[in-house]
């Protein structure tokens, strides 16, 4: 939404004391039958992009958009909020981890039937995974992604050091310890420049799931025995979802956190507090993101930059899943909605939203079109996708379990003893899965 | 407008009549009066009902019922778990005993501060306009705006406090990432946003003061502190009373900063009773625990306040 | 003891200075950030340097992007809207319930004025799930009118105005009603008239109220379109994105200006509002 139809829906919603802010698109071709307005909830800039929605209503002269844009930090609690209100929205553009809480919730439409031919075939195991609940599909899925390390090239090669470009000679923590500390400049605490740089999500402290859990996970052993603390430690909350008891609190757990504590703290090579582009602005070292920053980078090449496997204890691992798009159930136009959110996720119309951004697809189709990750340093992100990749631990109260356990990081980041908070974080995580 | 609520909450109850007399058939003119009465009334009253007196039953009912706002069809009635819930984990206690903590240190640290300014206004000045404006901007500053100017301020790479304590050559200090310092940074924000307040609340009991009291004491041979301990300080005890009900009011509702400068955190160390119901409600999505919270707050807010009126209603009047 | 006088004197002056340096800082320097860039910002903290305070090598950049791509600027349209509708709606229903408390006798007045009583009690914060069903419940989520109208009822302006009632002589009115007006002329062109002064502080301290609130708005609107100053600059200050410092302060600027300069000109019926209601009870 650009400043001037921004402005523009302020005056109309302000003189009609509580319109929407909607804008209707120019519907091209001539509606012959019904209108129909299909409401987005999404946060700012996001999916669907408006090359594929143009191209969509072509076909479909009779369905406008109407779009709500609101923060990320606030899309969850917005979302419970509003799916519930008497006026929902008939699309919803969310974190992926959601889709069984919103299904179990009642909130999400089940999409199977809508399903094209041939998409079992061609979708990621992974994203039909985390996106079924119960048997029902309740989300296509839109893009697929996982964080790396960045490197900043010139920083890292005058401290003389060259990080791995491949999933085989992946550095452990330690090892990348040392190279933040080479790297660094300034006092341990208060540098100039940063070993690790701030993360861009959330307010830029440390301690969120996505990132920070995989810290512990990899001190874990999915090979282990099912009740070792090893093989808990990886997986981070019981199969079946309903215990997390033993899964936080372990002694590979703490070991791994102790360490990651003293990133913070006793070896003062990553900040506590966010630091907007530290990375860009060429402040620090090394920086954990997505691909959409390598998409960035390679557009507009601020810094010289490499990228390197993320760093792990025992077993490598990193997060997946990513924004996706549902229909909701009580929405007014079920069948539009659900057609809408399955023609995004397929085809031309899936290639023209994930290019955009600049992340991985969903289909495996797709892949071949995206050449950039066939070769380094984008190609990482597949190899780990590929090798290591594992949802966030998945169930229907994730919502709960990602506040609860990034509260507990940070508070471990912060200073505070990570036995002592893991334990407060199971008893905490254990009392939503009861009820 | 919660804070000035309480304003003339004691003023009110002076107020209300004594029911006289018997009562007399009602003439047609005063039929009509009667009419114009209720008419006039209705849209305060209909107002105040649907949203002050209704949220408080659908708050009763949904204290006693588990429920997400995601789905609220699905309530379940728990009885009293929700109550029992607060007793059997720690974060009701944790969260009431933090907002306590911060209400304890706000009125500790504005009744001074604010008390020993007023005193300074009230004296002799040059520019003494000028001061009661600028003590008075924080205030009609939004807690938001002021929550972001200090969290910025207490940042503890690029704070400006951490730039004047480098000068004064004392290091960084972590302020808000820290269990220790997180709650008296946000005491210490809260007095700079709350004591211009209590000092003009302050300046107009010193100036409602009669002249003669004091100057009778010094004519008597008192020295100027003792007129301060012994006259001026007794005689504004209803003004403290007020001030400190004010401020205990304002800080076990205060929100902001908790929302937006510490997430509650770290360690639930600034985990103020407000974000802890919001919290509950809208990311937690347990309503039902959130209104059993908010039940008792009330309860405790309910207490003061009478506690308040009782106190002020009874003594100090001069 | 001749220097005295001139040592209290500095004394004094110093006192001063610190106070106006403590309450005036900070806003200097966000203000004076709010025309900086990212760099420049940082590099006049750390180690600090008068620079933070004055807009050194200045630039608008940050409130041009402020206005260009966020909601700002509806935002503050939608508060003003919602400030505005908020004072007149308080004025005229506090007066109109006033009136009738104060000018006519009927039955159930007593019943009436100790429910309005109750409600200074209330902590409206620790209502907000419940209010939030309710006002949803009424389809005004999501809109300015939803974000006003809990709070018209004011039961603190309705004490304000009826204390100005009571002090008002009836003598006024007898002659008018001997002349045959009716109620509603002489709440209109005698009543409402003469009680000039605490309707402005009423109108002020509402409008005060309004144009700062957060936790209401934040929880009843969720469309940008619809959004009001204080949280368009929360959302933009802190959770979405790592926050451009710059652009942040201008957003902080831009909602507290219209206040400031507001309590600048009328400061003395707002210290009026905010002291006389409750200390002389």
């Amino acid at each position: 939404m650009n400043a001037r139809n921004l402005f523009l829906a302020g005056l109309l919603s302000a003189t009609a004391l509580g319109g929407t802010g909607a804008y209707a698109q120019d519907a091209a071709a001539a509606c012959a039958g019904e209108e129909v307005t299909l409401r987005i909830l999404r946060t700012p800039g996001n999916y669907p992009y408006p090359a594929p929605m143009e191209a969509w209503q072509k076909e479909n002269p009779c369905v406008n958009f109407e779009i709500n844009e609101i923060p990320f930090a606030q899309l969850a609690d917005t979302i419970s909020v509003q799916a519930a209100s008497s006026n929902p929205p008939d699309i919803l553009v969310y974190d992926g981890p959601n889709t069984r809480s919103y299904a179990a919730a009642g909130i999400l439409l089940p999409i199977t039937k809508y399903l094209p031919e041939g998409w079992d075939e061609d979708i990621l195991p992974a994203t039909k995974a985390e996106h079924s609940y119960e048997g029902e599909v309740y989300s296509p899925g839109i893009e697929q992604t996982t964080v790396a390390m960045y490197y900043n090239k010139m920083l890292v090669e005058a401290a003389g050091i060259k990080p791995p470009q491949t999933l085989d000679e992946a550095w452990t923590w330690p090892q990348a310890l040392e190279a933040f500390k080479a790297c660094q400049q300034g006092p341990a605490g208060a540098p100039t420049v940063w070993g690790l740089g701030p993360t861009r999500f959330g307010n830029g402290q440390p301690g969120l799931v996505y990132q920070d859990l995989i810290y512990q996970r990899s001190a874990g052993d999915p090979k282990a025995d099912p009740d070792s603390s090893a093989y808990k430690t990886f997986w981070a909350l019981s199969p079946d979802g309903n215990s997390v008891e033993g899964y936080l609190n372990t002694p590979e757990a703490i070991e791994a956190l102790t360490f990651y504590q003293s990133l913070f703290n006793a070896e003062g090579v990553a900040p506590k507090v966010g630091i907007p582009n530290a990375f860009f602005d060429g402040k620090a070292c090394f920086y954990i993101d997505t691909p959409a920053a390598g998409s960035a980078l390679l557009k507009d090449p601020k810094i010289e930059w490499g990228i390197t496997p993320i760093p792990y204890f025992k077993t490598p691992v990193v997060h997946t899943g990513s924004t996706t798009i549902g229909a909701t159930a009580r929405s007014k136009h079920p069948e539009i909605a659900a057609k809408f959110v399955v023609d995004m996720s397929w085809g031309e119309y899936a290639y023209m939203n994930v290019s955009q951004r600049g992340n991985l697809p969903t289909l495996k189709s797709l892949f071949p079109r995206f050449e950039v990750y066939g070769n380094y340093p984008m190609k990482v992100f597949i190899d780990q996708l590929q090798e290591w990749g594992q949802p966030r631990p998945p169930g229907p109260k994730f919502a709960q379990y990602d506040k609860l356990v990034t509260d507990a990081l940070r508070a471990v980041a912060f200073g505070g003893d990570p036995a002592e908070l893991m334990a407060d974080a199971e008893k905490k995580v254990q009392r939503v899965l009861d009820r | 407008m919660p804070a000035s609520n309480t304003l003339s909450a004691a003023s009110a109850t002076g107020s209300i009549q004594p029911k006289t007399g018997t009562r007399k058939p009602a003439t047609r003119r005063q039929k009509r009066d009667w009419m114009f009465a209720a008419g006039f009334l209705a849209p305060f009253m209909i107002l105040l009902l649907v949203f002050q007196y209704l949220p408080l039953l659908v708050m009763a009912r949904n204290s006693v019922y588990d429920y997400s706002l995601l789905n609220p069809a699905a309530a379940k009635f728990v009885g009293l778990r929700n109550f029992t819930d607060m007793i059997e984990y720690e974060d009701a206690a944790i969260s009431f005993g933090v907002t306590f903590l911060f209400a304890l240190g706000v009125v500790l640290l504005v009744i001074p501060v604010a008390f020993a300014l007023a005193l300074f206004l009230n004296s002799k000045l040059p520019a003494r306009g000028l001061v009661r404006t600028v003590i008075m901007l924080p205030v009609v500053t939004s807690s938001v705006v002021v929550a972001i100017m200090w969290s910025f301020l207490l940042d503890p790479s690029n704070g400006l406090i951490n730039g004047v304590l480098n000068i004064a050559g004392i290091g960084n200090q972590p302020f808000l990432t820290s269990t220790d310092q997180a709650l008296p940074a946000l005491v210490a924000m809260t007095l700079w946003q709350q004591v211009g307040f209590g000092a003009i609340l302050f300046l107009a009991g010193l100036q409602g003061l009669p002249v003669e009291l004091t100057e009778a004491a010094r004519i008597d041979g008192a020295t100027r502190r003792q007129v301060l301990w012994n006259v001026t300080i007794p005689l504004l005890s209803r003004t403290t009373l007020f001030v400190v009900v004010i401020m205990t009011v304002f800080s076990l509702q205060a929100f902001a900063p908790a929302f937006l400068m510490t997430q509650g955190g770290p360690q639930e160390s600034t985990n103020l009773i407000v974000y802890h119901i919001y919290n509950s409600a809208f990311i937690m999505q347990q309503a039902g625990y959130a209104s059993a919270l908010s039940v008792v707050l009330l309860l405790v807010v309910l207490a003061i306040s009478m506690a308040q009126m009782a106190l002020l209603r009874s003594r100090w009047n001069y | 003891m001749k220097s005295t006088p001139l040592r209290r004197g500095l004394f004094v002056a110093l006192v001063i200075v610190l106070i106006l340096c403590c309450f005036l800082a900070p806003y200097a320097w966000i203000v004076a950030s709010s025309f900086k860039n990212q760099l420049t910002l940082f590099n006049d903290v750390t180690p600090l340097s008068w620079k933070a305070f004055f807009p050194v090598g200045g630039t608008f950049e940050n409130y041009r992007t402020l206005f260009e791509r966020t909601n700002v600027l509806t935002a503050l349209l939608n508060t003003a809207i919602v400030s505005g509708g908020q004072v007149a709606l308080t004025l005229l229903l506090c007066a109109m319930a006033a009136y009738s408390l104060t000018r006519i006798k009927f039955p159930g007045a007593r019943i009436v004025f100790v429910l309005i009583l109750l409600t200074f009690l209330l902590p409206i914060e620790a209502m907000m799930v419940p209010l939030y069903q309710v006002v949803s419940g009424l389809g005004l989520s999501n809109t300015l009118a939803g974000v006003m109208i809990p709070w018209i009822a004011s039961p603190f302006g309705l004490f304000l105005l009826k204390q100005a009632f009571e002090e008002l002589p009836v003598e006024l009115e007898d002659a008018a009603r001997i002349d045959g007006a009716g109620h509603v002329r002489i709440f209109f062109s005698i009543v409402l008239p003469n009680v000039k002064v605490p309707m402005l502080t009423l109108g002020l301290i509402t409008f005060l109220f309004s144009w700062n609130s957060f936790l209401w708005p934040l929880v009843i609107v969720q469309d940008p379109a619809n959004q009001v100053i204080q949280v368009a600059i929360a959302q933009q200050g802190s959770p979405t994105q790592l926050p451009n410092w710059g652009e942040t302060f201008a957003g902080a600027t831009v909602a507290t200006l219209p206040l400031i300069l507001l309590f600048l000109a009328l400061q003395k019926y707002f210290t009026q509002g905010m002291t006389t209601s409750g200390i002389k009870g």
